[in-house]
């Protein structure tokens, strides 16, 4: 019997070739698509579950409380002395691992050769609570000796140009001097879904012995690494809400009475305590960040999903409305079947049987798809994702679920409808099921508005990206180039580069900074108790050319000046926000002390007030920043701003004056407005996403419509000839068989735009510098869609109406 | 093995009552060739639809052999025509997208005929009809005869008690016809039981039995004499 189902299906897919052909490509891009962003939300799903105890592992974070109307936070920055007290407080702990991120890629020398790596530093224990594979050498002993470092399988290529270093030396220019590392262990490379990645990995034990770490080896103010603590099996730790809290009472003692004190925590309970988290959830819980492991929200992660499931629903809706407007012809089958003796479970079961057919046909043929698609689609989620049923052995089985469904959804209904009909009514020709039935044009409407609600939010997103990178943030980030100098510790070196390249005619100033601004710079800010109240200020250390060098405007009082002994935070430069904050008038700012800032000595003193500017992404107001200047100190970023149309002129002085300055280093460089759009990638990413799914969807939808009106115009090749005779001419004839479905169209509009416009008018509410939807953008969707949606028609209708009358009423 | 009483078929309009069959009532014997005859719309082919359960009178009782038909619930009217009934259509209703074979196994396949008993039936089916040839070729390869013999070894493959048969002629020049009816009057001889719609004097006469229809009354029903 279902060897009969198969043949029959087979028979039909190939005998109706233009439409097969619509429901396959039509099915094979919209699984294409669905099984990417599956791809994806597998990865993201399954990141950190493949350590072979992760389920003991936990990482270990301080909680505060919402103390300055920021919302609460969760820190996983720790210092160093706290691995071994949590581990010798709680006999649960088997291990503890304090891990130190790289901060920046250190220079690093093989061979003479000098590049940047960057480099981590963790305990030995390491390799027994993460499962990180070695390719050689032994996990024991990798990290034993304080001078071993692991280098992983990719690094391990860069630096040395082969696979297994095992043994060689490697300098790596560790504060001032380059120091010689032995390789120990060459590591797999990390997979994707780990939150934990590493390019080079020295031991904890080293790290200690370096300055930076010696100050802070038994400081318990200083937190800047990670701590992960694996615990007996079966521990109830993690949940112990009484014990975590009381370990943190014991070595930060009075700290609750002391916020409640100053003011700063009138809620309930601690404001400060630590807690565990596990290691899976490190990847997609957003209440605790920072460091290297970047957090995605599920939501997000959800929405792509449910975008995907649009565009696969509307193929899907496609196969449904072809089969409906096929019906006329499969019900004569139908009715011989019932009459010859099926009943309808096994109708239903044979029209089912052809749509899982052509389901299981269009997976293969997606997946193919998808595979190819593959790279283009690594480089718009910013992922580097692979087919691999090893790294997610849960994904065949979805893919298989996923075939299923789509056959089951999409056949269903027509297996219902069709199975339902009485012979009789049938063979009599009874029944008229022509091209659009109520249903079908719900279908289709249902379609036009998936389809116009993505063009309508590509076409928001895409505005309010446009106005981010427009926007004047009030200061002039063109023509600006970033050096970094982050490694540079000789103080006397920036002086020395900028002098180099002032001369040069293609460089316009130089100024410097402790911080860049834009994606990735970083901040910093500063809490203080001013008069009784608690400040929370944005701080930035700048040289004497900074204000003029970016275009700030100074609206009172002055900026620094040298001679004038600005430095080492006697004087400060603040924003209007601030001086808002303090409730002051920009006038009354100058010569105002910052009380409180040092506790006791001097306070800084107020010299000048800057118009507030966007030091922060469009997402935020302008908060309280002030600038201080540094003395004796290397600043970490110098920004040249170079004249306009010179670029390439200008970033050789730049080579050039870096190279006179000091050989062998590096340089690094980015542009200004570059970095600051940065700011916007995961929007830019979401805007690129949503433009290919609309324009996936209005194409699957137009496919649809192109079938459909192919149907639509079979059943009215009569009127269209006697329409002919009477006198019809081609356009005439066009809008006749288009207009019913246009019409659609602007019913999907009208349902499509207020539901976009209440979602991403959600949106928007994330960025303090928002554009606010106007009409116009309801338009252009629209039209986009029914210029689309026309194309199809237009064809199908110019076809019908160019044959001749005498044919079209012969047949009749 | 039939029996009809007061067999009465209406549809309604608005306020109007269209009869197709009124007060109809009829006894059919086992081995009987009865052929319904009649000017277009007088309700034969909705009679042959009702005693073939297909479609259900508006009133009026029908017995089955022992079974009340008009009792029945859907299923078991829809087995008793699944294993009693064989029909034959006009227009042959063959389905296009299979072949002559796989179109006169449909019926033992739904009725979970085992694949060798199939095979054995279909050959015997085939050879009797002189279409081995053909076992192969789709139904638009074949001429309105040749499908119409395909329609009929379809409507007998599973040895039915009963063939139906709507203007089984009515598409075919008439030697093709006269092929059909003398396969039917050797079907009949072998004692299956017919009845036949046609406009056709002469077909009728390959029957035992004529049932006049006119205007949904029985007009004249007669016995002819072989």
């Amino acid at each position: 019997m279902i060897k009969n189902y198969f043949k029959i299906a087979i028979r039909n897919i190939l005998k109706r070739k233009g439409l097969s052909f619509i429901n396959i490509i039509g099915l094979s891009i919209g699984l294409a698509c669905f099984s990417l962003f599956l791809l994806y939300a597998v990865h993201e799903f399954s990141f950190d579950q493949f350590h072979k105890e992760g389920d003991q592992v936990y990482r270990l974070y301080r909680w505060t409380a919402d103390l300055d109307g920021e919302g609460e936070e969760g820190d996983p920055h720790l210092p160093m002395p706290l691995a071994q007290a949590f581990k010798s407080d709680f006999p649960d702990v088997e291990e503890v691992v304090r891990w130190k991120e790289a901060w920046d890629e250190n220079f690093v020398r093989v061979d003479g050769e000098i590049s940047r790596a960057e480099v981590c530093h963790v305990e030995a224990s390491v390799f027994d609570v993460f499962t990180f594979p070695l390719k050689y050498g032994d996990p024991e002993t990798a990290l034993s000796d304080p001078k071993n470092i692991v280098l992983t399988e990719k690094m391990a290529l860069k630096l040395f140009k082969e696979s297994n270093p095992l043994g060689k030396q490697i300098e790596i220019r560790i504060e001032e001097d380059f120091e010689p590392f032995t390789v120990a262990a060459i590591a797999e490379n990390i997979p994707t879904n780990s939150s934990k990645q590493f390019q080079i990995m020295g031991s904890m034990e080293y790290f200690s012995t370096t300055s930076f770490g010696k100050r802070r080896m038994d400081n318990w103010g200083s937190s800047f690494l990670s701590v992960f603590v694996k615990l007996r099996k079966g521990s109830g730790l993690a949940d112990n809400k009484a014990a975590l809290l009381k370990f943190r009472e014991k070595y930060y003692p009075g700290q609750e009475a002391e916020l409640r004190s100053s003011g700063e925590w009138k809620g309930e309970g601690a404001p400060v305590t630590y807690r565990l988290q596990a290691l899976a959830e490190m990847h997609t819980n957003t209440n605790v960040w920072g460091g290297d492991i970047a957090t995605v929200s599920p939501g997000s992660i959800w929405i792509l999903l449910g975008i995907a499931t649009g565009v696969l629903l509307i193929a899907i809706i496609n196969f449904t409305t072809l089969s409906i407007g096929q019906s006329a012809r499969r019900a004569r089958e139908v009715g011989v079947r019932k009459v010859v003796g099926s009943n309808r479970a096994q109708i239903a079961t044979q029209f089912l049987t052809e749509s899982m057919l052509l389901s299981v046909f269009s997976v293969g043929l997606g997946l193919g798809l998808a595979n190819m698609l593959l790279p283009f689609f690594n480089e718009l989620s910013g992922r580097n994702l692979i087919f691999s049923f090893e790294q997610f052995p849960q994904f065949p089985w979805l893919i298989a679920l996923v075939t299923l469904f789509t056959g089951l959804l999409a056949g269903s209904y027509p297996a219902l409808m069709l199975s339902g009909f009485k012979p009789v009514q049938v063979l009599k020709q009874k029944i008229k099921v022509g091209g659009a039935n109520w249903f079908t044009k719900s279908l289709v409407t249902t379609q036009f508005a998936l389809s116009l609600g993505l063009i309508i939010a590509t076409i928001i997103v895409i505005n309010q990206l446009e106005f981010m990178y427009n926007q004047n943030p009030g200061f002039n980030k063109e023509q600006v180039v970033v050096v970094n100098g982050e490694e540079i510790s000789d103080t006397t070196f920036y002086e020395r580069f900028k002098n180099t390249l002032t001369s040069d005619s293609h460089i316009l100033g130089i100024a410097a900074s402790d911080m860049s601004l834009g994606a990735g710079a970083g901040w910093s800010r500063a809490g203080f108790n001013y008069k009784g109240e608690n400040k929370q200020i944005y701080e930035y250390y700048i040289d004497d050319e900074y204000i003029d060098v970016m275009g700030l405007e100074l609206l009172e009082g002055r900026g620094f000046e040298a001679g004038r002994q600005d430095g080492f935070n006697r004087s400060v430069v603040i924003n209007q926000s601030m001086v808002k904050n303090f409730g002051w008038t920009e006038q009354e700012a100058i010569g105002q002390e910052l009380t409180g800032y040092f506790g006791e000595g001097t306070n800084p003193k107020v010299i000048g007030v800057i118009q507030d500017f966007n030091f922060r992404s469009f997402r935020e107001q302008v908060k309280p920043q002030m600038f201080h200047q540094y003395e004796d100190y290397a600043p970490m970023q110098y920004l040249v701003r170079i004249k306009s149309g010179a670029t390439e002129a200008a970033i050789a002085a730049i080579e050039k004056a870096w190279e006179t300055t000091l050989a062998d280093f590096p340089l690094q460089y980015s542009f200004l407005d570059e970095d600051i759009n940065r700011f916007y990638r995961s929007e830019k990413r979401f805007s690129k996403i949503v433009s290919w799914a609309g324009g996936i969807s209005i194409f699957l939808a137009c496919l649809g419509l192109l079938g459909l009106a192919a149907l639509a115009a079979v059943n009215r090749t009569k009127e269209i000839g006697i329409r002919k005779i009477l006198g019809a001419r081609i356009p005439g004839i066009i809008s006749l068989l288009s207009v019913d479905f246009l019409k659609l169209v602007l019913i999907a509009l009208v349902i499509a735009a207020p539901i976009t416009w209440f979602l991403l008018n959600d949106w928007l509410e994330n960025f303090a510098y928002r554009i606010d939807i106007g009409w116009s953008v309801f338009l252009l969707a629209g039209l986009i869609a029914l210029f689309a949606a026309f194309i199809p028609l237009g064809l199908q209708g110019l076809k019908v109406a160019l044959v001749n009358p005498s044919e079209s009423l012969r047949n009749e | 093995m039939i029996k009809l009483n007061n067999i009465e078929r209406f549809y309604k309009n608005a306020a109007q009552k269209t009869w197709v069959l009124k007060d109809v009532s009829l006894e059919i014997e086992p081995g009987e060739f009865v052929t319904i005859m009649g000017p277009s719309g007088a309700g034969k082919s909705t009679l042959l639809n009702i005693i073939g359960m297909l479609d259900q009178p508006d009133s009026g009782t029908y017995q089955f052999f022992d079974e009340e038909v008009h009792r029945l619930r859907e299923r078991k009217r829809n087995d008793l025509h699944k294993y009693y009934m064989g029909f034959v259509f006009q227009a042959y209703y063959l389905i296009d997208e299979l072949t002559v074979y796989e179109n006169i196994e449909t019926p033992l396949l739904y009725r979970n005929v085992k694949k060798a008993e199939r095979q054995s039936r279909i050959a015997d089916v085939l050879d009797r009809f002189n279409i081995v040839a053909k076992k192969d070729l789709f139904p638009h390869q074949l001429s309105g005869g040749q499908q119409q013999l395909v329609g009929v070894a379809r409507a007998i493959i599973a040895n039915p008690k009963l063939l139906l048969a709507d203007e089984p002629t009515g598409n075919l020049h008439s030697s093709q016809g006269e092929i059909i009816m003398d396969l039917f009057k050797e079907l009949h001889n072998e004692g299956m039981t017919i009845i036949q719609v046609t406009h056709n004097e002469k077909y009728a006469n390959y029957g035992t039995r004529v049932i006049e229809l006119e205007d949904g009354f029985i007009k004249e029903d007669r016995r002819i004499n072989t």
